[in-house]
């Protein structure tokens, strides 16, 4: 048994979201957005995989037990989630650009008409 | 709020999250000792139930086939929302070039960019397709398959540049594929209702094991899914590169 995956997945949550919190930059904190999806991938991956068997998919052997495919379809669902959503939010990064100049969060106070 | 406050905050924060995500690791499975009462149950008799052998394809196109209706609305959702922020100054012309608007320097493409270029586009167009149409049976399905030719659409704008690639990308051929896509899944979905079963329940004949065509309605969501990934992301990557481009006086 190890703990090694969850570490990891630990690890990234904390690590993007620490890369959040002291931004400097919306495409930066994007970038820090999918590291902490990515850590949900490690998470469900290593939660679903059962050690010595193989993946779920049986087109060149009898079905038997492997990897769990329930958390594995969750996880493409994840992926791609995470991609639409990071390319929503590039493009408000980019809007912001164009509107008000700049993209660090600490030069954008509340708009006023 | 400054910057030290913001982080004084995150630490404070964090302090008293840590013992629940402490606790949170420690009531999780042994790694490699899960035992998923579904998952297993799947494994088990997938095969022979839906006549595929992708658990993962029949997991996400028939068991949980309504929870993939829903992420595809999130893409389709998403897509829109990038069209309308960045749709505005769009040319049709395709004369120009991105990346003027930068004022870049540019170099002109290596030979062997273009060669490799038409070797490896037309290649990754028949894997993608491939993946799409063997979701059920091997590793892969609409939704990686769908990425897959979409990157090969950007592959012949590396190779042969901004013109050529307008030319294979309509953007009102992938508005249409986009919603063609997750109309069918819709439909599909809709059509045991009239034989009295239930929503996305699979009416259609199995098939052999094995087949390109097994699986009942498990291919048809996929190529749909498929269609609806293509036309999502080629109209990602087109919004966002006609941002990189400036707009022409003849342009619509």
């Amino acid at each position: 048994m190890s703990i090694l995956p969850y570490l990891v997945a630990g690890w990234l949550f904390l690590v993007g979201l620490y890369g959040i919190v002291t931004s400097r930059n919306y495409v930066h904190a994007i970038g820090c957005l999918t590291v902490i999806q990515s850590s949900t991938y490690v998470l469900l991956l290593s939660v679903g995989y059962r050690s010595g068997l193989g993946a779920p998919i049986f087109s060149d052997h009898p079905p038997g037990p492997a990897a769990d495919p329930v958390l594995q379809a969750l996880v493409l669902t994840d992926i791609v989630v995470g991609a639409a959503v990071s390319a929503l939010l590039l493009s408000l990064a980019l809007q912001l650009q164009k509107k008000r100049g700049s993209i660090n969060p600490d030069d954008l106070q509340p708009a006023r008409d | 709020m400054s910057r030290a406050v913001r982080l004084i905050a995150f630490f404070a924060a964090a302090l008293v999250c840590l013992p629940l995500i402490l606790a949170g690791l420690r009531g999780l499975p042994a790694f490699g000792q899960h035992t998923n009462p579904y998952g297993d149950a799947v494994n088990a008799q997938g095969e022979a139930l839906r006549h595929v052998t992708n658990m993962v394809a029949a997991v996400n196109f028939d068991i949980r086939g309504i929870d993939t209706l829903g992420e595809e609305f999130i893409l389709f959702t998403a897509v829109t929302g990038v069209v309308m922020l960045l749709r505005g100054a769009r040319g049709e012309a395709r004369s120009a070039d991105p990346s003027e608007i930068l004022h870049r320097r540019r170099e002109g493409r290596s030979e062997a960019v273009t060669g490799l270029g038409r070797w490896v586009a037309p290649t990754t167009l028949v894997f993608g397709l491939y993946v799409i149409l063997h979701g059920q049976l091997t590793p892969g399905g609409g939704f990686q398959g769908g990425v897959i030719v979409a990157a090969s659409a950007l592959l012949v704008y590396f190779g042969e540049g901004y013109a050529a690639w307008r030319l294979i990308v309509h953007s009102t051929a992938l508005d249409v594929l986009e919603a063609c896509g997750v109309a069918i899944y819709l439909v599909v979905g809709l059509v045991p209702l009239f034989t009295g079963g239930s929503y996305l329940e699979n009416v259609l004949p199995l098939g052999e094991v094995g087949s390109m065509l097994s699986g009942g309605i498990i291919p048809i969501l996929n190529v749909a899914v498929g269609m609806a990934v293509i036309g999502g992301f080629c109209t990602i990557a087109l919004e966002f590169l006609e941002e990189t481009r400036q707009p022409k006086e003849d342009d619509e």
